[in-house]
């Protein structure tokens, strides 16, 4: 079934055109090797810092897809942002960058077989699939205009409820990581 | 450019649905709290590229996919600000990370 998929695939991807191609398998493998170095790494930290390539890949294909302004805020929220928040968390937490702890817990062959499974079934899934896509790949002129006017107008409520989330994440977040006072 | 699109879909729903798998295994084996939270950031991210694929392949007229993606990206940082803040306290308290060493509640 794999292999067959994997025909499919390869049969129908080496139809479209030349250097998209090349793009896109560059910026594939630079999102799924890296994640997989994210969950495998014994290392924390190395963990963490594969996950700006991965991150990066994934803002490379939100820009072959024609998501510029996604593809900016990708890189300026993830890896600007999250990453360093993970980056230092793991310098306030110590003990954990030590080779001879343990990284992984004892359910580590189960989660293999589950994940194996899951990225089975969705495999599968997608190729049951006929996928009835637009026919046409005309460039959507003013992408970022047309975002922003779908996040203010039918989308503005959507909009403010999440930079009220937002203000609330943050005073939490400072009220929970705050030092504990003695008294 | 007008022509049909460079690739077909399925390319994208692969790298996805991979990237979906990679990030349920960094939750269920990681032992450190901080890791359990970079799988869920992974599988965050397998959304949002299977959003915008949908977006473009659906013949980007519509934005309701990009404007998913943002939503998504937000949540995303509130999330993992909130997350860190509890790990820290976590931390301070017990000393580890580790989330089958905070079995504190465990009969």
């Amino acid at each position: 079934m794999i292999a067959s998929l994997w025909h499919d695939l390869v049969r129908s991807f080496l139809a479209g055109s030349f250097w998209y191609q090349v793009a896109f398998l560059c910026f594939a493998l630079g999102t799924v090797i890296p994640a997989a170095l994210v969950a495998l790494s014994r290392n924390i930290v190395h963990s963490a810092l594969w996950l700006l390539p991965c991150l990066a890949s994934t803002a490379g294909l939100y820009l072959l897809l024609g998501a510029e302004l996604l593809a900016a805020i990708q890189i300026l929220v993830y890896c600007g942002g999250i990453v360093v928040l993970i980056l230092f968390v793991i310098m306030l937490t110590h003990g954990v960058g030590h080779p001879d702890v343990r990284v992984h817990n004892q359910q580590l062959a189960w989660g293999l077989v589950a994940a194996m499974a899951l990225a089975g079934i969705l495999l599968h899934l997608l190729r049951g699939e006929p996928w009835h896509v637009a026919l046409s790949w005309a460039p959507p002129s003013d992408v970022t205009a047309r975002l922003a006017d779908a996040l203010l107008r039918p989308y503005v409520l959507a909009f403010e409820v999440a930079s009220v989330i937002l203000l609330a994440a943050m005073i939490g977040a400072i009220v929970i990581a705050r030092a504990e006072r003695s008294e | 450019m007008s022509g049909p699109p460079p690739i077909p879909i399925q390319p994208y729903l692969l790298v996805s649905g991979l990237l979906f798998a990679i990030g349920v295994l960094a939750v269920l084996t990681r032992r450190n709290a901080i890791a359990v939270l970079m799988g869920i950031e992974l599988m965050l991210n397998a959304a949002n590229i299977n959003f915008v694929a949908f977006w473009r392949y659906g013949g980007g007229r519509q934005m309701e996919g990009q404007v998913f993606a943002v939503m998504v990206i937000t949540m995303a940082a509130a999330e993992a600000a909130v997350a860190l803040a509890i790990i820290l306290n976590v931390y301070r308290r017990f000393k580890t990370v580790n989330v089958d060493q905070i079995n504190l509640m465990k009969g």
